[in-house]
């Protein structure tokens, strides 16, 4: 017997979730839309506006641009935040609710106040926006607090005992790391990356201020397009990047929600 | 020694990050906003505060400021009322189900925001999907201004901000022990009265921080007002960046970024401070 | 065979002293049980002497030579923790080699040596099996395994049976005694649980508030604590005042509420003295001036709580047969042997 309250409770919510997927769910409809403008709903279904993007080398290139942007602030704070992570986990004693609002702070300053105080930044060093010096860094800086958070939160879960059992049975410091703490945190690590590259591919204020002339990511050439034009190919390319990150997504879960389930 | 200084080493490349692309460029940002404005260039030698005396002088500016205050609190609110229910269930449902929803929670933080704002503008534009549908079931006569005002910019925003109330109070749901919920009925306590008196206090922390998160990030935001508020409605965020960028006008920009950081800080300081009352009061 | 000596050991967290000036002496092959109520100290002693905290005052040697330098990971230590610290990505063969490839040994070694103690702790056959698919004993033992398989000079265990059911502790005790016998090693066994100490050492340490109350075999800590708060915390005592009536050489005379008893060792008459009687100590038989005020059966033996005529209240433990139901009256019958004088 289910309650006219539970009925109406979880309608509610559905109607949130409509709401949360609306705007998206619009824009992959649109992009089958075999007429020269954007209207809704489609006037019949076509995969028109997608040939028509993937014979444009202009988005190609952006893609280009996000993929290798995204992997370089990947590794970096892949690595520089799993070391982070590690440190206020387990060293940071009394420091710990500090180390974590530093790691953070990228995340709660407004970003397009943290991409103007970088932008002035390497005006001032005299490099300006040429080359991808500030790029890079506000990628860094946007991607880092993810995984910081994934990895601190998955050596929540990591006991001590383990390591102090490690050092018992003769393990130093490089092969406790190695071989008992890297593989616990693993899925904590790959997916904090993940997460870090879904980021810094989608983010726009950064690379909106910090860009220079060839670097234009995916959103930058998106938004360009947008100004411009009506046509569903801006539909087909977001279509296109969704579904990039949701293949991304899905399969990472798959992955390893297979390795956390080992546990 | 070595063992002692060695783990060190680990927050080090961190710290160096973070001081060298996030502290000496806000330090930056604050004597900047302390300079003289330049004519023609970003600006002059010498220091000053007239900067922040010209944004309090004028009405222009200080209207601007409530608005996007405004903005940030009826958004906060709207995320509040639309996300607790949803957390509640996250938080105490299961099934198959259950991951799907959660992932659809997390969407907006996962597709860019141009799509999002594309999106929206697909719905919400004057020949967007609500409007041609009103029209043409008979509902309305003339398409409703969703888009290119405040109205649109609290939806987009409520929108993209969502999952950073719903998380935190999922997660602070998730920490109460039903049994507490059960204790409660077994004292007597109906299921409204058990869930007012025992699962709303407890999950206060969990919605002071998604308030706050919200707030800060509704008044900070920068795109989707742009894209969605248009050239009519702007927020305090889009003219800071728009007297940085547009108009090279650096000290007084930084100067408006300052005073929009800390009256955001100040308003999250405030409700912090008055939510813990309450919160002690209940206990 | 490893000798361990503790010279005036002492560690403390803040302004804590958990460990105060502790000196021990264990030897070949000796098992010894660290034995307190929370806080005593004993897991800090544990763990200063595998080397996971720096001492702050005083020596660890073993076989004579001061480890004080050595990091855990190299002092050969096997140590079975309370939760068992099982590693949770690794099979039960994985974590059971984890520490010979620490020693980079040969694979065929390693093969060999983990089979061989799989068969000893009774585990043929498991070596593939995560540690979650084991259940609590089996968990325990691969522990145990893990821990003996690197041939370490001392086994540490820290409460290795708080999480079993009373049935498996009481089997585990026998196999970790027995198992220690034949591998003959020097083992320090921690544990909150007067019982456990009792069946399974050769020493008893008892420590209270970071210091040593007593040292002594399972016998001496029973029958001849120390002190009145050995008494207490090793199994229940009653605390019986006493007079010295008479003195001799070898002995000496007492008067109690029981009765008069002579006891052995030297007094001044005069004295007053508290002595130690265990429940099991005093026998009852039927009609006499004390009364029974309560009674728990739990199974082989009655608990009972009599009241003397005096009015003093003592706890008495019987066999079941004869039964006394509360309200009979009883006489009380003093082992007097077993009049310890608490100092």
């Amino acid at each position: 017997m289910k309650s006219v309250r539970a009925v109406v409770f979880n309608a509610y919510c559905w109607v949130v979730y409509g709401f949360l997927l609306a705007p998206i769910a619009v824009v992959v409809l649109a992009s089958f839309n075999s007429g020269a403008f954007l209207t809704f709903p489609p006037q019949g279904l076509s995969l028109r506006w997608y040939y028509v993007f993937f014979d444009n080398e202009v988005f190609w290139r952006a893609i280009r641009t996000s993929l290798w942007v995204a992997a370089v602030a990947t590794v970096i704070s892949g690595a520089v935040g799993t070391a982070a992570a590690i440190f206020q986990v387990r060293y940071a004693g009394r420091g710990k609710e500090a180390v974590r609002m530093a790691m953070l702070a990228p995340l709660l300053l407004p970003e397009v106040l943290t991409a103007i105080a970088l932008l002035f930044f390497v005006y001032g060093l005299g490099i300006g926006t040429k080359g991808m010096v500030g790029l890079l860094a506000g990628h860094l800086l946007v991607t880092l607090p993810f995984v910081f958070m994934n990895v601190a939160a998955s050596l929540e879960s990591f006991e001590p005992d383990w390591d102090l059992a490690a050092r018992s049975l003769g393990a130093g410091r490089w092969a406790r790391f190695r071989r008992v703490m890297l593989p616990m945190i693993k899925p904590g690590v790959i997916g904090g990356c993940l997460f870090a590259f879904i980021i810094s591919f989608d983010t726009f204020t950064m690379s909106f201020l910090l860009k220079s002339v060839g670097t234009a990511t995916l959103p930058i050439q998106l938004y360009d397009y947008l100004r411009t034009n009506f046509t569903p190919e801006a539909a087909a390319v977001s279509s296109f990047s969704v579904i990039l990150t949701l293949v991304v997504v899905v399969v990472s879960e798959k992955l390893l929600g297979l390795k956390i389930r080992r546990f | 020694m070595t063992r002692r200084a060695a783990p060190l080493l680990l927050i080090l490349p961190a710290a160096l990050v973070l001081t060298v692309f996030l502290l000496i460029p806000y330090f930056n940002i604050v004597l900047m906003s302390v300079r003289m404005p330049g004519n023609g260039v970003p600006y002059a030698p010498g220091w000053t505060l007239g900067n922040f005396a010209k944004f309090f002088a004028d009405p222009f500016y200080l209207e601007q400021l409530g608005n996007t205050l405004w903005i940030g609190a009826v958004t906060t609110l709207a995320c509040l009322v639309i996300g607790y229910p949803v957390a509640l269930q996250l938080a105490r449902g299961s099934g198959a189900l259950r991951g799907l929803r959660y992932g659809i929670v997390l969407t907006p933080l996962l597709v860019g925001i141009v799509i999002r704002s594309y999106g929206w503008t697909i719905l919400l534009g004057n020949n967007g999907v609500i409007n041609r549908s009103l029209v043409g079931w008979g509902l309305i006569e003339a398409p409703l201004p969703l888009m290119y005002n405040g109205l649109g910019i609290i939806i987009a925003l409520t929108h993209v901000l969502l999952p950073f109330m719903i998380l935190p109070i999922m997660g602070a749901i998730q920490g109460i022990d039903p049994a507490l919920e059960l204790a409660a009925r077994s004292l007597g306590a109906g299921r409204n009265t058990a869930f007012r008196r025992v699962v709303v206090p407890l999950s206060l922390p969990g919605i002071q921080a998604g308030c706050i998160l919200v707030f800060v990030l509704a008044i900070s935001a920068y795109v989707t007002p742009a894209l969605i508020g248009g050239l009519r409605v702007k927020t305090a965020a889009v003219s800071v960046v728009d007297a940085l960028i547009d108009s090279f006008q650096w000290p007084f920009g930084s100067a408006m970024a300052l005073i929009l950081a800390v009256i955001g800080g100040g308003v999250v300081l405030g409700f912090a401070r008055a939510t813990r009352m309450a919160w002690v009061r209940r206990r | 065979m490893t000798e361990v000596s503790l010279r005036q050991l002492t560690k403390q967290f803040g302004s804590f002293r958990a460990v105060d000036g502790i000196s021990l002496e264990i030897g070949h092959g000796a098992f010894v049980s660290l034995l307190g109520p929370s806080g005593c100290g004993k897991t800090t002693t544990l763990k200063l002497i595998a080397g996971f905290e720096a001492v702050d005052g005083g020596a660890i040697l073993f076989d004579g030579a001061d480890v004080a330098r050595l990091p855990a990971e190299r002092r050969d230590i096997g140590m079975v923790f309370q939760n068992y610290a099982l590693f949770p990505h690794l099979t039960v063969g994985g974590n059971l080699a984890f520490g010979l490839e620490m020693r980079k040994r040969p694979r065929e070694e390693i093969a060999r040596r983990t089979a061989e103690v799989l068969e000893m702790v009774q585990l043929q056959g498991l070596a593939g099996r995560y540690p979650r698919e084991l259940s609590g004993g089996q968990q325990q033992r691969v522990a145990l395994a893990r821990a003996l398989v690197i041939e370490p000079r001392i086994l540490l265990l820290d409460e290795p049976l708080a999480n079993l059911d009373a049935k498996l502790r009481d089997e585990m005790r026998f196999f970790i005694r027995d198992l220690q016998k034949r591998v003959g090693i020097t083992t320090i066994y921690v544990t909150h649980d007067q019982s456990e100490a009792l069946t399974m050492s050769d020493q008893v340490v008892v420590m209270f508030g970071g210091r040593i109350a007593q040292i002594g075999a399972p016998e001496d800590i029973y029958d001849r604590p120390a002190s009145r708060a050995v008494a207490d915390f090793v199994g229940r005592v009653n605390v019986i005042d006493a007079r010295v009536t008479a003195a001799a050489a070898g002995g000496f005379q007492v008067a109690t509420e029981l009765g008069a008893f002579g006891l052995a060792g030297t007094a001044q008459p005069g004295q007053t003295l508290a002595l130690a009687l265990r429940p099991e100590a005093i026998g009852l038989t039927a009609g006499g001036d004390a009364t029974v005020i309560a009674a728990a059966y739990s199974g082989g033996l009655v608990d009972y709580r009599v009241r003397t005529a005096q009015g003093r209240v003592l706890d008495v433990q019987a066999f079941p047969v004869p039964r006394f139901a509360v309200g009979d009256a009883v006489r009380l019958d003093v082992a007097a042997e077993r009049l310890w004088p608490l100092a």
